[in-house]
């Protein structure tokens, strides 16, 4: 069984080498990525936004949904600490009375 | 981590020094996040680290800025409903949700003589939001796991 999932792991490394020689360079202006998305954020960033940071621009303007749920993560975590953490105190207060 | 660290150094660097600077450095960060690499969630963990450094140093019984538990919690929901209130403020005046057209920005430059657009002032709403939702959320964590106070 272990020899087949390393026989199934060096395959899936091949084809992901083989597959990553296709990808265009970083910073390629031509690549598609670079082509539609980029350019709009930039030139909306300039006209409508009109901040200088183009991180914050698109952080909390063009994705801001996104920052929602971010933010919606991070307070739901705090929420689920306090409610794990709160009960395994009250569970030890009645164990050890004494404390 | 409840006991008070016995060093005078420490101390005096900690309260006189580091903590002070580290809460004025956090505020710039939240103030200028769209003018220089910053924002909500880097200004919330900044502040946090400077209340957690109180609680390193000075112990957590003598800490000045202990906050109840209650109150974080309530910090961190004030944060998300101001990030909503940045949303539903459009939604109110006739446009998206979270679209920053039509926030009213003139009162505003005529209070602070600045030239801010009304999309820079929604992104400085929802930042303070994501700011206090941070901030109380590393803070309560911290409290939980090494606080010695029952609230």
């Amino acid at each position: 069984m272990k020899v087949l999932m390393f026989e199934f792991l060096a395959v899936l490394i091949a084809l992901l080498i083989w597959a990553s020689a296709d990808l265009p360079d970083r910073a390629d202006p031509e690549a598609p990525a670079n082509q539609h998305l980029s350019p709009d954020l930039t030139r909306l960033t300039e006209s409508d936004v009109v901040i200088p940071n183009l991180v914050s621009a698109i952080l909390a303007d063009f994705r801001s949904y996104d920052t929602l749920g971010e933010t919606f993560v991070i307070f739901t975590a705090g929420l689920a600490v306090v409610l794990v953490l709160q009960r395994s105190r009250r569970v030890r207060e009645e164990e050890n009375p004494d404390e | 981590m409840n006991d008070r660290y016995d060093s005078v150094i420490l101390h005096f660097i900690a309260r006189v020094f580091l903590v002070p600077l580290i809460l004025v450095f956090g505020v710039y960060v939240l103030l200028h996040g769209e003018l220089s690499p910053g924002g909500g969630f880097q200004a919330g963990a900044i502040v946090a680290a400077a209340l957690l450094l109180v609680r390193l140093a000075l112990g957590n019984r003598q800490a000045a800025l202990r906050i109840p538990q209650g109150l974080l919690i309530w910090l961190a929901c004030i944060g998300l409903g101001i990030y909503m209130f940045g949303g539903i403020l459009p939604l109110i005046l006739g446009y998206n949700f979270l679209d920053y057209a039509p926030i009213p920005v003139d009162w505003y430059n005529q209070f602070a003589g600045e030239a801010r657009t009304a999309r820079s002032m929604g992104i400085l709403i929802i930042e303070i939001g994501v700011f206090f939702g941070v901030a109380a959320v590393l803070v309560l964590i911290y409290d939980l796991v090494a606080g010695s106070s029952r609230q």
